[in-house]
């Protein structure tokens, strides 16, 4: 399982180890002030994030990337 | 002298076990089984009048006839206090127990219980007063000299002290009170023993997470079933199992369908911590349908799974966050589900 949060140490904290930063708490895939294709975009790249995080072995908690 | 109603459920009042579980409550006059132990250990100061019996079964499938049984037994026999159990691990006993407790404060009469300090019982009822006990009925004679030291601190001219002195589980209660040193420099006194690395105590204990080890790396993303979790509470236009704001204790599942999108006319947003407007103006934000079709459209993943599990992540207790955690995982489990994004807002 990955986590994607818009933060992290919250996350880190609870004890997740694949961590993705997300956006933002409102809109943690996305952010809709952009127009719609970068929105989607953006999403797309957090979304491949925590795949690249599902397929990646870990040992300890791990934060995967930043957003975008 | 102290006149004590006990609670007891089938077996402790040796009617028999599991068999017997589904008993509906009934009253003897006096002591049985623990609770003559019970009047030994209080000798002259007090002693059990009646004991209420009832099955585990019957009191936790028939919440609402075995509370009124409780109810008309307080008011029959008005004893000065009650001591439910002690229940050891047995969560259905424990919770009934917890139950009487409550039901007794309800009648303004003070009531103790024993229980072992993760029985879930407690969680029904917090504030009631319980003493820690072992496992198992094995414990029954230091429990019940616990419980005799609680009763009588509780029934007492004294003021009952903080938890830790008093010997009970602490029930999450906090009495202001003047200290003689303000929290600033405890706070900085404390942080100093903890450098010099000497024991200290937190005045604010924080229930510990679970470590969970990592679990391994999808070999091949391209053959693999992935589903998406959110504690974003993204639910069906109209909320229909209404799902809470706040201080949520279930999780939900919606189907997906052939939906390549989640849009803003069939789903939306329900969680009170956050400004959800964004959210139920294009959920995708948070529950990213739109791109997970596209990957699987494009073969970048095997196949997303043809549903969703949520909850509403604010507030809620650590206890509920788990068994959620569990019966979702068992779920997708189920499915073979292969990885989960989990998306926390």
């Amino acid at each position: 399982m990955a986590v994607i949060s818009a933060l992290p140490p919250l996350a880190l904290q609870a004890g997740a180890n694949r961590v993705v930063q997300g956006v933002k708490i409102e809109h943690v895939c996305g952010d809709p002030s952009l127009p719609p294709d970068a929105d989607r975009a953006l999403r797309r790249s957090i979304v491949e994030q925590g795949l690249r995080a599902l397929t990646t072995d870990v040992q300890s908690p791990t934060v995967f990337g930043g957003a975008g | 002298m102290l006149r004590i109603g006990h609670y007891l459920n089938q077996f402790f009042a040796g009617i028999g076990g599991e068999e017997q579980a589904s008993t509906p409550p009934s009253v003897r006059a006096g002591a049985i089984g623990p609770g003559r132990l019970l009047n030994t250990l209080l000798g002259p100061e007090g002693g059990v009048a009646s004991t209420l019996v009832c099955g585990d079964n019957f009191f936790n499938e028939q919440v609402e006839a075995a509370a009124e049984a409780v109810r008309g037994w307080l008011r029959d026999v008005r004893p000065d206090l009650v001591v439910a159990g002690p229940a050891f691990a047995a969560g259905r006993y424990g919770r009934a127990c917890a139950e009487v407790c409550r039901l007794a404060a309800e009648e303004g009469i003070p009531a103790v219980t024993g229980m072992h300090p993760e029985n879930p019982g407690l969680l029904i009822y917090r504030q009631a007063y319980a003493v820690p006990t072992g496992n198992s009925a094995a414990e029954m004679a230091p429990a019940l000299a616990a419980i005799a030291a609680l009763a009588r601190r509780l029934t007492g001219t004294a003021p009952l002290g903080p938890a830790e002195e008093d010997g009970y589980l602490p029930r999450g209660v906090r009495r202001p009170g003047m200290r003689p040193r303000p929290g600033a420099e405890r706070a900085v006194a404390m942080l100093v023993t903890r450098m010099r690395g000497e024991p200290f105590r937190t005045e604010l204990p924080v229930e510990p997470y679970e470590a969970v080890s990592p679990a391994p790396a999808l070999p091949d993303l391209t053959r693999a079933t992935i589903a998406v979790v959110t504690t974003g509470a993204i639910v069906p236009k109209g909320n229909p199992d209404h799902l809470k704001r706040c201080s949520e204790t279930r999780w939900v599942r919606y189907g997906l369908g052939n939906r390549s999108t989640l849009s803003a006319a069939e789903f939306e947003c329900v969680h009170g911590g956050f400004f959800n407007v964004p959210a139920s103006e294009n959920p995708n934000v948070v529950l990213p349908l739109d791109v997970l079709r596209d990957l699987a459209r494009e073969g970048r993943i095997g196949r997303l799974v043809d549903f969703y599990c949520t909850t509403t992540g604010n507030d809620q207790r650590l206890v509920d966050c788990r068994r959620n955690g569990e019966e979702i995982a068992e779920t997708l489990s189920r499915e073979r589900v292969d990885g989960v994004l989990l998306v926390a807002t």
